[in-house]
Order: structure tokens, then sequence, then C-alpha cells
């Protein structure tokens, strides 16, 4: 109760609480309760919420806010949920499940990395592996471009050569985790945090898997590729959106400027926004249906990238700004 | 001919799993080679070593292993009758499974390649769409684009 007190104002104090040191039914372990981990006591808070695109927030039992009673820290402690299913990605089925010892192990891994969550993995008294994460403050990288308020010309010439930066930062961080053989699984936007702190992105979840087949990291780099094209369209440029506006590049796009898993995203960006670079474009179209090569590794994504950058330069009035090419 | 010509055995690396490519690829060589003399065939599953996270506990993991170690070898012994069937003589037959850590099965395949010295590697075709290539990679593709010193049949 003491440990509490310290932490919660008198109106938030729980009049008692249940003590755990098993996690295996991680429905019972509830707010207000306590989980003590390797002689560490934590306070549970709330379950977490994911919020899942235009639908309502999912909770994840599994998955708790908790003040850390020794130094009144948040923390995010993920207890163990093993779950195996199938994933339909644009019609195509595969094999997904979750891993504890996958995440305690990159956890490890990413333990000086900027770009990535940080945290530690301990053993319950039933052996289960327990993350406990530092939280980060700050937005996801979705919704950090997504309420970026003005139109894409202006976005593109006066941010999005610093946020091509930061995420060829996070590109970097996803091959040293495919430099010692691991993947992230879950690439998404919403998977990237802007910390507040430092301005870093940094990576965040990595505890799905999948079972690959020939390209172990193919999957992953399908996930790099759906970000860049929502960071340099400043959004997904959807079939359906650019109908509904009767946007006249639609006569010119063909179906090899689609996306080559969602057949509903256009990726040849050019054609709607004439000033993107043709070297930037080129790298989007590694994602289209027209592709002849795919991207096997990042080192190449990294490299193309680089020529990208090479041309995108600030420019000497506006340090941020994109000269149009 | 030249002084370069390379020579080529009459070993045959039938590369299989549980496909129905993977048969159609036994069945062609049976039906193109069986009878004729001085061919030897030898059929290689490659099992993948199973990812320890995929499986919550070791023992679990050694339970799958055992179950589909056991469901390789009756495959193994299907396509190995199947070439008998078609003239292969039962000598010239062998079957052979082997557990790899596989980032890569086109690799992994064309390491046994080159630890026996094959000079044709056959495989199926896994008539893949071009964003299942895409996410995930097509074996046969990749043996066809990384094989050196041997000849890569892809059946369709």
């Amino acid at each position: 109760m003491q440990m509490v007190a310290r932490w919660l104002p008198p109106h938030q104090m729980p009049k008692r609480f249940r003590i755990h040191t098993d996690t295996s039914d991680f429905f019972r372990v509830d707010y207000d309760d306590v989980v003590i981990l390797d002689n560490r006591p934590y306070l549970i808070r709330h379950n977490a919420k994911e919020l899942r695109f235009g639908l309502k927030d999912e909770i994840k039992h599994w998955v708790k806010r908790v003040i850390d009673l020794e130094d009144g820290s948040l923390k995010i402690m993920k207890l163990v949920f093993y779950e195996r299913f199938m994933s339909r990605v644009g019609g195509i089925e595969f094999e997904c499940f979750r891993s504890p010892k996958k995440e305690a192990r990159i956890l490890d891994l990413v333990s000086e990395h900027r770009n990535f969550m940080h945290g530690y993995a301990k053993p319950d008294e039933k052996g289960n592996i327990i993350r406990v994460l530092d939280f980060i403050k700050g937005k996801t990288l979705a919704t950090h471009v997504s309420r970026m308020d003005m139109n894409h010309e202006t976005y593109y010439h006066e941010h999005f050569s610093r946020i091509l930066d930061q995420f060829i930062e996070c590109i970097q961080a996803i091959r040293f985790l495919h430099d010692h053989g691991e993947k992230h699984g879950d690439i998404r936007r919403d998977h990237i945090l802007i910390d507040q702190e430092t301005g870093d992105y940094r990576w965040i979840d990595f505890d799905f898997n999948y079972r690959h087949r020939e390209n172990i990291y193919g999957y992953d780099l399908f996930g790099l590729g759906n970000i860049l094209a929502f960071l340099a369209g400043k959004g997904d440029v959807l079939l359906q959106d650019l109908k509904k506006e009767d946007n006249p590049c639609l006569d010119t796009l063909s179906e090899a400027d689609l996306n080559i898993v969602f057949h509903n995203r256009v990726v040849n960006l050019k054609k709607l926004y004439p000033y993107i670079p043709e070297s930037l474009n080129r790298v989007l179209m590694h994602f289209s249906r027209g592709a002849n090569r795919f991207y096997e590794h990042t080192s190449q994504l990294l490299n193309d990238l680089g020529e990208v950058k090479a041309l995108i330069r600030p420019t000497p009035d506006n340090p941020e700004a994109i000269p149009p090419i | 001919m030249t002084e370069a010509e390379n020579t080529f055995n009459k070993n045959i690396l039938i590369a299989v799993d549980e496909s129905e490519n993977a048969r159609r690829a036994v069945s062609y060589v049976g039906q193109l080679l069986g009878g004729l003399p001085g061919f030897k065939v030898a059929v290689l599953h490659v099992v993948p070593e199973p990812e320890d996270d995929y499986f919550p506990t070791t023992a679990q993991r050694e339970e799958w292993l055992a179950k589909y170690v056991q469901k390789i070898e009756a495959l193994l012994e299907e396509c190995r009758q199947a070439l008998i069937g078609k003239g292969f003589d039962p000598k010239d037959v062998s079957v052979r499974s082997t557990l790899r850590y596989c980032p890569s099965m086109a690799e992994c395949i064309l390491a046994e390649r080159d630890e026996a010295r094959y000079s044709t590697i056959v495989v199926g075709r896994q008539g893949l769409s071009r964003s299942e290539e895409f996410l995930f990679g097509s074996i046969s593709s990749k043996i066809v684009n990384h094989a050196r010193n041997c000849t890569v049949w892809v059946v369709e």
C-alpha cells in the first residue's frame, strides 16, 4: 500500500489489490492488481488498445499499462499470449504467430538502438516471458502525417525531405534486424512512434512473426514499401478517392501503376504529383504491379533511396525545402 | 565442341515438397528417363529447421518435428515407388531428407547439390501469382537464378 501511495493521488488509491506472480491467465490480471516480476512490483492501470484503421479500438488484454512501483515510471507490460492464425493480405493467405521469445530477443538486441522501443524481458514464476517496455510519449507516424493540414505540394516541398531522412533511419534499423537474422514481422505506419522527447522515429511491437517461404524478409520489405508510398503521397492514394473527386489523372493510370498487392492503391505517384523526382518514383514502382524486379534486401532499397536523397536537397532559403526536379 | 566444354553426369536431383507440383516433377523424370541406362535419381526433401519462436515449448517443437519427418518419409517413399514404377532400377533411386536452418529453401537445395555433385536439378513450378512471388519469393525462380555448374529443369 505504501509503495502504491507514493505514486498515486489519494482518490486513485485502490482499497485492496491482488498480487500475481503467475500471469498465465492474463484475463485475471486486472486494473489495480500488482504483478511481481523479479522481486519488482508493477501496478496495473489499464489494458492497452490498438487503433485499427477505420475500426473500433481493439482491447489487447495481454498488454497492460503499469506503474513500476520502485521508481514510479510508466511502463507497458506484455503478458504471454500465444496465437497462430492465417493472415490475409490482398487475398494472399499466410500463417502468422505471436512470439514473446522473439520480442524478448530483439529487445536485448536493440537495447542501445535509438530507432526501437526499449525494455527488458523477465520470466514470471511459471516461466512466462513478460516484457516490460519503456513508455514512449508521442504520435504514430501515421497520425503525424495524416494530421498535417496542407496540400501535397506544400507538404512535399517543406516537410517530406526531413520525414524521408527519418524514415531512412527506420529502414536502416530494419536492416540491423535482418543482419542479425531477425524479422520485424509487422511493419506498419502505426508501428513507428515519433518520440516526443527526442524526435526519433522508433519501431514498436516486434512479437509478431510469419512463416516465411523463400524470401525470409519479403513481407518486411513490403511493409517498408507501403510506408514509403504513404509518406511520399501524404497518405494512401486510393483509386476510389480519385474517382470521387473526378481526378483528371485517373485516365492516365494503368494497372501497372497500382500497388502489387493492394490493387486500389496508386504507387506511380509522379503521375499525380509531377514534382516527385524520377528516382523516388522508380523506388515506388518496385512495389507496383508493373515491377520487373522486387527488392529482396533492405540494402537494395537503401541504396536506391540514397540516390533519391542526393537529389532532394534542402534549399538555402528554406533548409527543409525540396527543389522541384 | 570447344576445349571448355563442361562434362555432365547422369545424376539427377529432384527436390520435392508435399505439393502437387513436386509430384509432377517426379512423374516427369519417371516418364522421360525411366528405363534408360546410366541415370541415377536422388529425391531430396529439405526439412526447414522449425523456428523456436513458433512453439511455446521445446517439447511441442520436438513433437511437431517428429510428425513432420514421419510424413516426409512417407512422401519420399511414394516418390521412390513412382520412379521405380516408371522403369528405374531400385538401386538407382535414392531418397534423402535433411534438417537444415533454411532462411532460403533454394539456397539449401543448391547447397545439397554442391555437396553431392548432381548435374541436373529438377523442381516443380509453384505457380505463384506475382503478388505472392513479391511477398514471399519463389523457390524455383531463385534456383534458376542462382544455380551454377548444373542444369535446372522446372516442371510445369
